[in-house]
């Protein structure tokens, strides 16, 4: 590996943006590796898209570093290596989209047959093809979306800075632009995602930044980012004082069927359904293996798993709670 | 070349823009019934002054030296609405829509987009200003054979003046939203004649020569003017092309035949000449406005 390559993509440090009284982004660090798909989650209001305006020049930090590929933002050379698709698709809406594709293509220093051949390339990966003179007043939100994306694409970026990239879409021009992009990212492309959409961060990402009022409270892989116990939905033909006892020796906590005799917690109206929170979701095999062993018929057995959602919302409420106790 | 990219695009947008094409469609409409109503006009001013014994050639020259002022007032006056209405928005209406974000993360300078707009602002309002001047010289030439000598000389003082408004709106457009800027640029644009206009109503009202010439403005106008034109020069631009459309020797010749000079003192059109300092100061404000938008919006969040 070349030094070059050992270069982050982004490598942001104390970056600070402070409008008026509000501190809007609060000396935050980070550091995108190449070929890495980046999510930035949080809130409205929580400095995401002041941290992308940073990032891509349109904003000035009041303090800290950002460097991009080990260049400052304002270097050219290197901004010729950015896509940026912004939040709102608000372009020039007098253009056709060919002629879009021609002034941004130019300005990225495309000339000629290159920018032509170029604009017909990201127009087909946007799934615009056939769209080439229409004006782009006339797009709908989803397409704008596709044709902000096509433009970002021109230059064959090897940073792609995504605001909110399926607003406006409808499930298919979602999946398909899902799609795109881990196409794009299985081509060595670096991905930054600033979204709203945990599916879309879930789905695509490898690392994801948490923030919260200008900090980021936490930066990991989707997967272990929101570690904790895991709920396992049991069904079966009944549940038995002997069956409590022991999954209670080895599960967290147990939410007793609905229909459960009130004192002992007990249900012989098959299917009984029980909730079991256990530590780890490899303790799903003991919890059939106890089930068995006491003579129940077993149904189902499945992993209710928490959704991203649900887990960033705890993890900014705990950080809310803990402000609170702080202060 | 990135900032003629942006120039370029500047003149797309421009000449897609309704407001830009209902103004050609007009100035053109404008000039059909000009030419019209001129012909007119001399078809029976002519005959009455040959009956009274003037020479029929000379009385066309200076009929069309006459009606040259006003008119060429009339295309300052839709070239400085026009610069105002088009570019009081140049950066701020795009950063109002929020179409610069695209284009100022691209690989260029901010003051790159700035001065590309600039120039292709100063182009199509620069060729705009040409073109209807010379039409309105050449309605008038075909009329009444009156041609100024230093026409060419007028049309760079209205450029200029174009020049001095663009910068202008190019600056308050990188400071405050469309809106405001509109207001300051045709507020300013309108003080400027009205200070002459008033100066030259108080000359005309206080003199007390017979011989038509006015006496001097007292020293508080003279400031108001100095200062208006310090901030505003468009008028002294103004006046300064008057000047050059109406030559001192063709008043001279006039004034045998029975025309005086004071026939050009009316507020608005009369012809003055400008200081160099004047000048200078002008030239330095073409330049040092719009650097001073491109450093503004160089430092602005978007």
């Amino acid at each position: 590996m070349t030094e070059e390559q050992n270069i982050p993509a982004i490598r942001v440090t104390d970056l600070t943006k402070v409008y008026g009284r509000l501190v809007a982004v609060d000396r935050i660090s980070f550091a995108m590796q190449r070929g890495e798909a980046f999510g930035f989650l949080g809130p409205n209001g929580a400095g995401k898209s002041t941290v992308v305006k940073m990032l891509t020049g349109l904003t000035l930090p009041t303090a800290g570093t950002i460097h991009i590929f080990g260049q400052v933002v304002d270097h050219l050379e290197t901004r010729k290596r950015v896509g940026y698709l912004p939040e709102l698709p608000t372009f020039h809406r007098w253009l056709k989209a060919r002629e879009f594709l021609f002034f941004h293509g130019q300005l990225y220093g495309l000339r000629g047959s290159l920018l032509r051949k170029r604009c017909a390339e990201v127009l087909s990966l946007v799934g615009l093809n056939g769209r080439e003179h229409q004006k782009l007043g006339t797009f709908s939100k989803g397409m704008l979306q596709r044709i902000g994306l096509a433009q970002a694409l021109l230059n064959h970026p090897d940073l792609l800075i995504l605001d909110e990239l399926v607003s406006g879409l409808d499930p298919v021009g979602v999946r398909d632009m899902r799609e795109l992009l881990r196409q794009l990212k299985a081509s060595g492309m670096s991905i930054f995602l600033n979204s709203h959409q945990l599916a879309d961060v879930e789905a695509l990402c490898d690392r994801v930044a948490i923030i919260n009022q200008g900090q980021i409270l936490k930066v990991g892989a989707p997967a272990t980012l929101f570690s904790g116990p895991s709920v396992l939905e049991i069904r079966v033909s009944q549940v038995s004082p002997e069956l409590l006892r022991r999954l209670r020796a080895i599960a967290i906590a147990i939410e007793p069927p609905a229909t459960a005799d009130a004192d002992e917690q007990t249900c012989t109206q098959a299917p009984c359904t029980l909730l079991v929170e256990v530590q780890n979701e490899e303790q799903a095999a003991d919890i059939a293996s106890i089930i068995h062993t006491c003579g129940i018929r077993l149904y189902s057995l499945a992993v209710r798993r928490n959704s991203l959602e649900q887990l960033f919302l705890q993890t900014i409420d705990d950080a809310k709670s803990a402000q609170e106790a702080h202060v | 070349m990135r900032l003629l990219s942006i120039t370029r695009f500047t003149f797309q947008e421009v000449l897609r823009r309704r407001l830009f094409l209902a103004v050609v469609l007009l100035s053109m409409l404008l000039l059909v019934a000009y030419a019209l109503l001129l012909r007119a006009v001399v078809a029976s001013y002519i005959p009455q002054m040959a009956s009274e014994g003037f020479s029929v050639q000379l009385a066309l020259l200076a009929g069309g030296m006459f009606i040259s002022v006003p008119s060429i007032w009339l295309v300052y006056l839709l070239s400085g609405i026009l610069a105002i209405f088009l570019t009081a928005g140049m950066v701020s209406s795009e950063t109002e829509a929020g179409t610069f974000s695209i284009i100022v993360s691209k690989p260029l300078r901010r003051y790159e987009i700035i001065a590309g707009k600039w120039l292709g602002y100063v182009l199509i309002l620069g060729c705009y200003l040409a073109l209807l001047y010379l039409s309105f010289l050449g309605i008038i030439y075909w009329v009444t054979g009156y041609w100024p000598d230093q026409a060419w000389s007028a049309l760079g003082a209205l450029e200029m003046a174009v020049l001095v408004l663009l910068g202008l709106t190019t600056l308050g457009s990188a400071l405050f939203p469309t809106l405001v800027n509109g207001a300051i640029m045709l507020i300013l644009f309108i003080s400027a004649p009205l200070t002459n206009f008033i100066s030259t109503f108080v000359q005309i009202i206080t003199t007390t020569s017979q011989t038509g010439t006015l006496a001097p403005p007292s020293e508080t106008v003279q400031n108001l003017i100095a200062v208006t034109n310090l901030i505003i020069p468009t008028d002294a631009l103004w006046h300064q092309a008057a000047a050059y459309l109406v030559p001192v020797d063709a008043l001279n010749l006039l004034a045998t035949q029975s025309f005086s000079a004071s026939t050009f003192n009316i507020p608005l059109i009369n012809p003055q000449d400008m200081t160099s300092a004047l000048f200078i100061w002008i030239i330095c404000y073409c330049l040092v406005l719009p650097t001073l938008a491109m450093w503004r919006f160089s430092r602005r969040d978007l």
